[in-house]
């Protein structure tokens, strides 16, 4: 299905106001819900700056290797991970079910590593005394609650999106889903990704020793 | 097949803006480990992580072609995150309100 037919089916039948915007229903959903989590993650990079810039002796206990290192790596398989959830879109959109459905399986490993990745870290980080209130360097705790609270909440919409993207593959496969869902699952990967590109350096290379 | 076609020009156009937002990336950990004032880093980083995310959203998200979208969705967005600016002089306030080192 093309970008035409989907917008065509914004129309919602005879006698039914179209979409303002021209698009499906579920799509300006997904860009509702897309914004006001923004304005979230906004707010809490906002309040994380604050407690950054107004604290004293903030610790910064991260190294290149082995966190940065690990950080570039989680940022360049969610970055490619969009890539395949394009390729998912597309392949969609043409009709391409076993080929839509491949690129959706390769996104969904590609969160799943993204996810390994960052609990893997954080294992590390706890065996190493960081909590949500401890600061085993002897600085004050609020670096410890920021960070796992920032990226712990990224790493949920992370796991929602693979658990979302499996449910729609389903739906697709069977036929009960169409294009338009592979694509409104799409965009809300795609901002997942978007976070991503403002934790990375706040939260990892504002913090690097 | 011309969809196929059609299809694969856009995958390699994709690709070309994923090979853009890694290049970013890898200023990013460039300017952290040639240890830039850390003023200097923040400005930095926040400038290239508005430029990347900009294109995610006109690239991948398509809002390049949904301009009526874009202008419903965006400038509200920007203006909320403007409004809450407001607490950076406090924050500055109490930065410059340290007490020196014993």
């Amino acid at each position: 299905m093309g970008q035409t037919a989907i917008t065509m089916g914004a129309t919602h039948g005879p006698g039914i106001e179209a979409s303002p915007f021209g698009i499906p229903s579920r799509k300006l959903a997904v860009w509702l819900f897309i914004v006001a989590d923004a304005a979230t993650f906004g707010a809490i990079l906002f309040a994380y700056g604050y407690l950054r810039v107004a604290n004293p002796d903030w610790t910064r206990p991260f190294t290149v290797w082995p966190t940065v290192a690990n950080g570039v790596a989680m940022t360049v398989v969610l970055l490619t991970s969009s890539v395949t959830m394009l390729g998912a879109v597309l392949a969609a959109e043409q009709g391409r079910k076993p080929a839509a459905l491949r690129w959706l399986a390769a996104t969904m490993g590609l969160g799943l590593l993204f996810a390994a990745l960052h609990l893997r870290e954080w294992l590390h980080m706890i065996g190493d005394g960081w909590g949500l209130f401890r600061n085993p360097l002897g600085g004050p705790v609020l670096f410890g609650a920021t960070f796992f609270g920032i990226t712990g909440l990224h790493l949920l919409h992370v796991v929602s999106g693979v658990a979302v993207m499996a449910a729609i593959a389903v739906g697709f496969r069977r036929g009960r889903l169409d294009a338009g869902h592979v694509e409104a699952t799409g965009l809300y990967w795609h901002f997942v990704d978007l976070v991503w590109m403002f934790v990375f350096p706040l939260v990892y290379l504002m913090n690097v020793r | 097949m011309a969809g196929e076609s059609q299809g694969g020009s856009r995958m390699r156009a994709y690709v070309a803006v994923w090979l853009g937002l890694l290049a970013i990336v890898a200023v990013e950990v460039g300017l952290t480990v040639a240890h830039v004032p850390a003023g200097t880093l923040v400005g930095a980083l926040l400038v290239l992580a508005v430029v990347e995310a900009t294109i995610a959203l006109l690239y991948f998200m398509h809002l390049k072609y949904e301009r009526r979208l874009f202008w419903a969705l965006i400038p509200a967005l920007v203006f909320v995150l403007v409004l809450m600016d407001h607490f950076w002089p406090d924050a500055l306030r109490l930065m410059h309100q340290r007490l020196p080192g014993p």
